[in-house]
């Protein structure tokens, strides 16, 4: 029985991505391409080193800021502003790390350091709002979201910024030094003798991701913070009751959402820009809304999705240069995450049919007897 | 068991209902259940919590669908598929929650759902003076144009009966009207009644205060353990016969029991009040002391101050004024956690609400309350060996019907998820054990078993706190019992010598301690 | 002018959807930004944009030229456009085969577009925008066989030809339009964003009103501040500033604000009617007059030519013809790169004294300063 669900429950994202799949080949067909040339391109274009670490690189952010959406999630809080919050948290880490200068790994985490508790801290707002002033997380998640844009557009511009050569049109941070940078995993391809291929960097936070992966994991499943995080968010009431108080969960999920949110760009940061530039990745905390429902804010189903969302995202370059509209893998990916919301739907209900049957047909005859029983009373 | 109907067999009745049966896993709702409803009277159905009364209305709305038996109306077999087909011959229900748009007026909310249309626009005008003829014609007076928030309870039930009526109801299924009304809001719904039966209206009243029945009713049926167990008119009963028909035809026997109670105070409540956020004093100077191997029972109609009570004492709510002792620690005011770990144990008086989740597995549910150590942590990480193993034991020894812990909650009838609440709060061996309504909802194998259960744990020196609505169980398993009402404790009794009937009056105000010393 | 905006998506997956939806079209011909393809190829002036069969019929191997727009893409009506003009003019012309790319809505794999490009032994790279300039930079030093062609910025290296304009001439031109033309003294400044780029075009309009009328008022403003560039496609914003602008007593109004620029035209057009009076607004990168609809034409003094078209087309010809050099170019005055439109003949009056000016800046008699006085 276990397995029977945990096979209905891994149908749900399949049947998503064929539907998915089949959307995009009709959209294709109506533009008259063929699906499958398209299909069969990105596949073959995404078989490469050079995609596979494109595709890594583009999923572990993803990944990382679909766990701070998910940690809300589990409490049944929903964290719309983990785009400010890694946005405002990148900006502040990336100004820390130009501005000291520390031996090697020190340097590296004060940043991480940085980002957690700039992260953290902006999260906590919203937290803080709704408990003391029932201000809902969606509206202040929303607004505050408005003002990290803000704040991170005034403080670049204004202060953060360095000065540029003349004739240097981008605002951005100082360089990080050398010491403050987060090693990549190229070495680790020329150690099993693949060539690293030229101009490829294969992130080094990946590493950090997957920890962070597990560590979401043994947190929220393993330890008596996350039993009652849990507990909080499928009966609120049940777990008040239980000595779990409301409002003090409320804080620290934020805090500890806006913590993961945090680092969801340090990887891109000390590992490619090594600066605040005016091209620094954005949307990643909207997307990793998306790969939280698509994973179902579960530890390994996320990694898949953000991995899924890489592979998407690398292939469709392939297609502009075959003439084919890119757009048809944005439908994709959207396609994706509405039809799997449905279809965790459809499937979770029918597994708590089939429980409550299967229990009711068990103790059916437990009521029948009883009810013989109390016919040769009476 | 044979209905004791005076009325000659002439007349057809408004609605019968032979040998109905409805089965849910775990429990039989209705079993074998007669009732016959004579056109243009007033039919009260009383019977205890549980004893299978909105189980039958829904049966007969429509809502749901018996396994056996059949239902006539007007001598026609009928069979419901959904309330929509009830509605179709004449039946209409006003549930005891008003399902009313506030937002909307009363004309709004009265046609909602049967909206008069005329081409493709609304004909209000129609409606409007349909609802005013309809008023006027059964005394049922309400200002088509108000909004319905503005409208006092009352009023808004009396809304909900021209909603019905307005459908061409002629039988009138009233489930539980009066627990939501004031005494005057009451006398005024029983006028309407009496107007509604002299215009021809055939009215199934719903309830399980006596008084009111006999007021009101021209005939009562009683039911008990889902079974119609007599119908009787009210001049040939008093209060306490029915009363004795509602519980059983002998009042439970309090067993002879050897008294365990010691002289350790294990909880002490002294001078506790409560006061809400509209700043009503929801508990008002509550004073009591239970000591080990003592079982104080507090006996009540709902909605008088239990639940603030259970959750002033667990820390949930915060005590205006007063204290709590437990052992001899203050814990007024401190926070859940901590008062739960100090040894208090809490069965909820709604499971669903706030003893359960729901879709997690049976094990996680084991550790709800429980999860500050042994045997469910191990440090800071859940012991997850060591939850099963408990759940293991618990669905043993308490007889929870679950194949093993990793099934989910929901997955279990009613009564062996109130097993598993129980189970889980005796096995941990509180000093203080807090059991609010403890066998609501259950069946009678599973009620009996928790019984065993507190009796078992008052001898082994528990303290405990039961809240009920079941007077037999208070009756018999209490060694004092008190009296809540609006927030007050207005009576301690000796349940060796109380009645029901006494109960009932203490609880409902008719008597109390002051007038009778 | 610039880019595209970021669309500040309140949930992802509706995002996703709509860019998806809204991103096919690109057909539209309203007010806003930049040159669609034909209008700039019609007021390009030394063209000869004939109808006529390519000169050079592709070969069995035609030349691609990679592309690599700035985010909004193609159908933009702005800046992209402009620059897809000038491919669209050389793919007509020299029968090339063009690759066109789009980076990601958060623009950070330029880099990964443009080596994609390189790795396909695409000889010739455009990279339209200043933002690419660290990608240029770090991918021309890992291909150094292919050349890139950067517009707005500068690359130190031998495979990249910078091209960039001085904005700062043609809009002392249409500053001193501007001044000739106010009656009130007061002359508005509209940016799209605060960044130095802008800033050029300030300066060098500031300077053209002051060489006309040193005692003019300017009143400046800019929609948004980097890193939020949506003040290049904000046009509700353009019709709010720009009618504060007239309510102040400004009386022409020059925006350097891409398709939030279509707002002041808007609102030039409103002001006029509902005062019975007539402002002008100046338009900017391509001839606006061109653009708009007919009722707005009126309102359009003259526009801020900037010939990004021109620049792709060039370095295409310099390519094909095997005379491709790395460095900077500078598309100024002297070359006609930049300058000012007479569309719509407001300006025939005082074209003299603007030739006079124009001439001057190229003899260096008139020096115009590329950042705005302090």
């Amino acid at each position: 029985m276990r397995w029977r669900t945990v096979a209905l429950r891994a149908l749900a994202p399949i049947t998503a991505v064929v539907f998915a799949l089949l959307v995009a080949s009709v959209a294709l067909v109506l533009v008259d391409r063929n699906p499958l040339t398209a299909f069969v391109e990105m596949a073959k274009f995404a078989a490469t080193l050079k995609s596979f670490i494109s595709i890594m690189n583009r999923a572990y952010p993803l990944y990382i800021s679909a766990i701070a959406v998910a940690i809300g999630f589990k409490m049944g809080l929903f964290n719309i502003g983990v785009e400010g919050q890694y946005l405002f948290a990148s900006l502040l880490a990336a100004w820390v790390a130009a501005s000291i200068a520390l031996p090697g790994p020190l340097h590296v985490l004060v940043v991480l350091l940085v980002a957690i508790v700039v992260g953290s801290a902006w999260s906590g707002i919203a937290g803080v709002l709704k408990v003391t002033r029932g201000v809902h997380e969606v509206i202040s998640t929303i607004m505050l979201n408005f003002i990290a844009f803000g704040l991170v557009s005034w403080l670049l511009a204004n202060f953060l910024r360095q000065e540029n050569q003349p004739g240097d049109l981008i605002i951005k941070t100082a360089e990080i030094p050398a010491s403050g940078r987060f090693p990549s995993l190229n070495p680790l391809l020329a150690a099993i003798g693949l060539e690293p291929p030229r101009g490829s960097t294969w992130q080094g936070f990946l590493v950090v991701a997957v920890l962070l992966g597990i560590g979401y994991y043994l947190l929220v499943w393993r330890t008596r913070f996350g039993y009652e995080l849990r507990a909080s968010g499928i009966n609120p009431g049940a777990a008040r009751a239980a000595g779990v108080d409301p409002n003090a969960m409320v804080v620290k999920t934020m805090l500890l959402s806006g913590a993961f949110a945090g680092l969801v760009a340090i990887g891109p940061l000390l590992g490619f820009f090594n600066r605040y530039t005016l091209d620094f990745p954005r949307q990643l905390g909207f997307i990793g809304i998306g790969i939280a429902l698509l994973g179902r804010n579960h530890p390994v189903g996320m990694f898949l999705g953000a991995v899924l969302w890489g592979f998407m995202d690398r292939s469709a370059q392939i297609l502009d240069l075959n003439d084919i509209p890119r757009e048809i893998v944005q439908i994709m990916q959207g396609v994706i995450v509405l039809a799997v919301v449905i279809a965790y739907e459809v499937v979770t209900r029918f597994v708590e049919r089939e429980q409550v049957r299967a229990a009711a047909a068990a103790t059916a005859i437990e009521a029948e007897q009883q009810e013989a029983e109390e016919a040769r009373t009476s | 068991m044979e209905a004791m109907t005076g009325t000659g067999a002439a007349v057809t009745p408004a609605v019968e209902l032979v040998a109905i049966t409805k089965r849910f896993p775990g429990v039989i709702a209705n079993r074998d259940v007669h009732l016959r409803v004579m056109p243009g009277e007033v039919h009260a159905v009383v019977g205890e919590n549980g004893a299978g009364k909105s189980t039958l209305m829904k049966i007969l709305y429509g809502m749901q669908q018996p396994d056996e038996g059949a239902i006539l109306v007007d001598g026609t077999e009928q069979r419901f598929r959904s309330p929509k087909d009830a509605i179709d011959v004449g039946i209409g229900m006003v549930h005891q929650h008003f399902m009313l748009a506030d937002n909307l007026t009363v004309l709004e909310n009265v046609v909602l759902g049967s909206e008069p249309a005329k081409g493709f626009a609304l004909d209000f005008q129609s409606a409007r003076s349909d609802i005013v003829s309809l008023g006027e014609r059964y005394g049922l007076v309400v200002d088509p144009d108000v909004l319905v928030e503005e409208l006092a309870v009352g009023e808004r039930q009396r809304v909900e009966i021209l909603k019905v009526l307005y459908r061409g109801a002629r039988i009138l299924i009233l489930d539980e009207p009066t627990a939501v009304l004031v005494p005057q809001e009451v006398d005024e719904l029983f006028e309407n009644l009496r107007g509604l039966k002299s215009e021809g209206v055939t009215i199934i009243f719903i309830s399980h205060k006596l008084d009111e029945v006999l007021t009101i009713a021209d005939q009562i049926t009683v039911m008990r353990g889902g079974r119609t167990v007599a119908t009787v008119a009210p001049e040939e009963v008093d209060a306490h016969r029915l009363a004795e028909l509602m519980v059983g035809s002998e009042l439970p026997t309090p067993e002879i029991r050897e008294s365990t109670v010691t002289d350790v105070v294990e909880l002490d409540v002294d001078g506790l009040t409560v006061v809400n956020d509209e700043g009503r004093r929801v508990l008002d100077d509550v004073s009591f002391s239970i000591r080990r191997g003592e079982v104080l029972g507090i006996a009540g109609v709902e909605g008088n101050g239990q639940r603030e009570l259970v959750d002033a004492l667990v820390g949930i709510l915060r005590v205006s004024e007063g204290r709590v002792r437990l052992g001899d620690e203050d814990v007024t005011n401190r926070p859940t956690a901590q008062i739960r770990q100090l040894g208090v144990g809490l069965i909820p008086e709604d499971r669903h609400r706030q003893g359960l989740l729901l879709p997690s597995p049976l094990w996680e549910n084991a550790m709800l309350g429980h999860q500050f150590g042994s045997p469910f942590m191990n440090g800071v990480w859940v012991d997850r060996a060591g939850a099963r193993r408990r759940t293991r034991e618990i669905i043993e020894r308490f007889g929870v019907k679950a194949p093993g812990p990793d099934i989910p909650a929901v997955a279990l009838s009613g009564g062996n998820q109130q097993k598993l609440v129980v189970g889980r709060e005796m096995i941990a061996q509180p000093q203080v054990l807090i059991a609010a309504q403890p066998t609501r909802g259950i069946d009678v194998g599973a009620q009996a078993a928790v019984w065993e259960q507190i009796r078992v744990a008052r001898a082994a020196g528990m303290a405990i706190l039961l809240i009920s609505a079941d007077l037999e169980e208070l009756i018999g398993l209490s060694d004092s019992l008190k009296v809540i009402l609006r927030g007050r404790l207005v009576a301690t009794l000796d349940p060796r010598s109380v009645t029901p009937e006494e109960l009932g009056g203490y609880m409902t105000g008719v008597r109390s301690q002051e007038a009778d010393a | 002018m610039r880019r595209y905006t970021k669309l500040f998506a309140l949930v992802s997956v509706l995002a996703l959807v709509a860019a998806a939806c809204g991103g096919g079209g690109g057909e539209t011909t309203t007010t806003a930004g930049e040159a669609p393809t034909t209008e700039t190829t019609a007021a390009a002036p030394e063209e000869t944009t004939t109808t006529a069969p390519p000169e050079t019929t592709p070969p069995e191997e035609a030349v691609k030229v990679g592309m690599v727009f700035d985010i909004g893409g193609r159908g933009d009506q702005s800046f992209n456009d402009a620059a897809a003009a000038g491919l669209d003019r050389a793919v007509a012309d020299f029968g090339i085969e063009p690759l066109e790319l789009e980076p990601s809505a958060g623009g950070e794999n330029r880099e990964e577009l443009l080596r994609l490009l390189s790795e396909q032994g695409v000889p010739l790279i455009f990279a339209i925008g200043f933002l690419f300039t660290d990608s240029v930079a770090a991918a021309a030093a890992d291909f150094p066989d292919t050349k890139y062609g950067l517009i707005d910025s500068v690359v130190d290296a031998p495979n990249v030809a910078s091209l960039v304009f001085a904005e700062e001439q043609g809009s002392f031109l249409v500053g001193a339009a501007a001044a000739l033309k106010s009656q009130t003294g007061k002359i508005g400044f509209i940016g799209g964003v605060e960044i130095d780029l802008i800033k050029k075009f300030q300066a060098g309009f500031e300077a053209g009103v002051k060489a006309v009328n040193p005692d003019a008022e300017i009143i400046v403003q800019y929609v948004s501040q980097p890193p939020d560039f949506s003040g290049f496609n904000d046009p509700a914003r353009g019709r709010e500033i720009g009618t504060a602008m007239y309510e102040q007593g400004a009386d022409v109004v020059y925006h350097a604000a891409g398709g939030t620029g279509g707002g002041l035209f808007e609102a030039a057009k409103e002001y006029s009617e509902a005062n019975n009076t007539q402002v002008w607004a100046i338009g900017v990168d391509s001839d606006q007059y061109n653009q708009v609809d007919d009722a707005l034409k009126p309102y359009i003094l003259t526009s801020m030519l900037k010939r990004v078209d021109v620049a792709v087309y060039n370095t295409i010809e310099a390519f094909v013809n095997g005379e491709f050099q790395g460095g900077i170019v500078v598309f100024d005055l002297s070359v006609d790169g930049v300058g000012y439109s007479t569309s719509g003949g407001f300006v025939d009056d005082i074209v003299d004294q603007l030739e006079d000016f124009k001439a001057k800046i190229i003899s260096g008699e008139i020096e115009v300063p590329t950042a705005p006085a302090a």
